[in-house]
């Protein structure tokens, strides 16, 4: 069996925002050889998330605005307060729940060596917290 | 717009050139946070509707024997950016201090000095250690910005903070342009009474010590002092300062509008009392 394992270095560039994976995607799972398999994308950061959804700016909008009604920046957050692990305070607690909400990650088959997935849907890197350097991990598995 | 106190300890492409700010910038400035492309840090500055950011070392070679950067690095930082303002800082302890800050300012062409007694360990008003720092500083013709207050540093007192100290430096040194930073928390009132007393005497708004920018910043300006002292009282002598990367500067600058302070109070506190205090605009 095959693994191949990518660190993508993704460079947010607003408080939130959504970026399409989708791409680079494709290009790990086409850089793998793997044929018949499954491939993994994964945030490495508790603010951040990847979810799938239709590629319309409109739809990337609304995705932001609703995770914000849900979780927003301002609340009575126990998170509020300093953390001596980072030397500051945490105040993104809203940013940590959007993650929780939208989740962190997403799986697809792969087939003839290419993504299984619906033609409307895209792999979105969600920022909720930036703009921030962050990292994803991309990891094809298979034959 | 400028953010007057930021602190370039994130920026990657600095800690990896000079290896040892990794060891200083986690174990003496004591931040935890993934380091960060020097894009960031404009994007930061560009989310938050700021254009130039000043940038300040700690020279705490005695207490700590290390620099929170140096004069040289942020120096070079300035030569990467130029939305960035640099400022130098000096030992006070050392004796070397007054040459090297006037090389910092007159050949590096740094544009203040960042004293942090808490990190340095000397109080502010020590006539014999400092003093001749503060001529020096007056000669030039540059501000000083002093932490003040409580520090977030394992090993930095807040006896050395007290802001009380800064009054005999504003009344000895009535051309020296003094801003005492984080609004001094917890001495907010005595802060706020030197601003409002010594015409040289300014704040800058980075502080955070609980809850959120935003809480934190409404109970210090609304609830320890009036709002309206801001407002009418010290509308020229408040300074926007974030803090960053402790704390965003988009965030920070959010609570800071978010105040209910008027438009042009706002016009002041983020862009012409710098331009004045950095002496771009007459005073």
């Amino acid at each position: 069996m095959k693994i191949k394992l990518e660190k993508l270095e993704i460079q947010s560039r607003k408080g939130k925002e959504l970026i399409d994976l989708t791409p680079d995607v494709e290009r790990v799972v086409e850089e793998s050889g793997v044929k018949e398999g499954l491939v993994t994308v994964l945030t490495m950061h508790t603010s951040s998330g990847i979810i799938v959804t239709e590629g319309l700016p409109c739809l990337e909008m609304d995705v932001l605005n609703h995770l914000d009604k849900l979780a927003p920046d301002q609340g009575n957050y126990y998170h509020n307060r300093y953390l001596a692990i980072d030397g500051r305070l945490g105040f993104n607690a809203g940013a940590h729940l959007r993650s929780i909400i939208g989740g962190i990650q997403v799986s697809f088959p792969i087939h003839e060596g290419q993504i299984v997935k619906g033609s409307r849907q895209r792999i979105y890197f969600a920022e909720y917290d930036g703009p921030l350097s962050r990292l994803c991990c991309i990891q094809v598995m298979g034959e | 717009m400028i953010d007057f106190h930021t602190h370039p300890v994130l920026v990657r492409e600095m800690v990896e050139k000079y290896k040892e700010l990794e060891r200083v910038i986690r174990e003496v400035f004591f931040i935890g946070n993934r380091l960060q492309p020097l894009e960031t840090f404009h994007l930061q500055m560009d989310v938050a509707g700021i254009e130039k950011a000043v940038l300040l070392p700690i020279d705490c070679s005695t207490s700590k024997g290390c620099k929170i950067f140096s004069n040289e690095q942020i120096t070079e930082l300035c030569r990467m950016s130029k939305r960035f303002i640099g400022f130098a800082s000096v030992d006070p302890h050392r004796a070397d201090a007054l040459p090297e800050l006037e090389r910092a300012v007159r050949e590096l062409g740094l544009r203040g000095l960042k004293l942090s007694p808490p990190t340095q360990e000397f109080y502010p008003n020590d006539a014999r250690l400092a003093y001749p720092l503060y001529e020096k500083a007056a000669e030039l013709g540059i501000p000083i910005l002093f932490h003040a207050g409580m520090s977030w540093e394992p090993q930095a007192k807040a006896k050395y903070g007290q802001p009380l100290y800064l009054e005999d430096v504003a009344s000895d040194f009535p051309y020296l342009k003094i801003v005492i930073a984080h609004f001094a928390w917890p001495w907010v009132v005595e802060a706020a009474m030197l601003a409002l007393k010594y015409p040289n005497v300014y704040i800058d708004t980075s502080s955070l010590y609980f809850d959120n920018p935003l809480d934190f910043l409404a109970y210090v300006m609304k609830e320890e002092i009036p709002l309206s002292l801001i407002e009418r009282g010290l509308r020229e002598k408040v300074l926007f300062g974030s803090n960053y990367p402790r704390v965003e500067i988009k965030k920070m600058a959010e609570a800071v509008r978010g105040l209910g302070l008027t438009e042009g109070c706002l016009r002041l506190i983020f862009k012409d009392n710098a331009l004045r205090l950095l002496g771009e605009v007459e005073a």
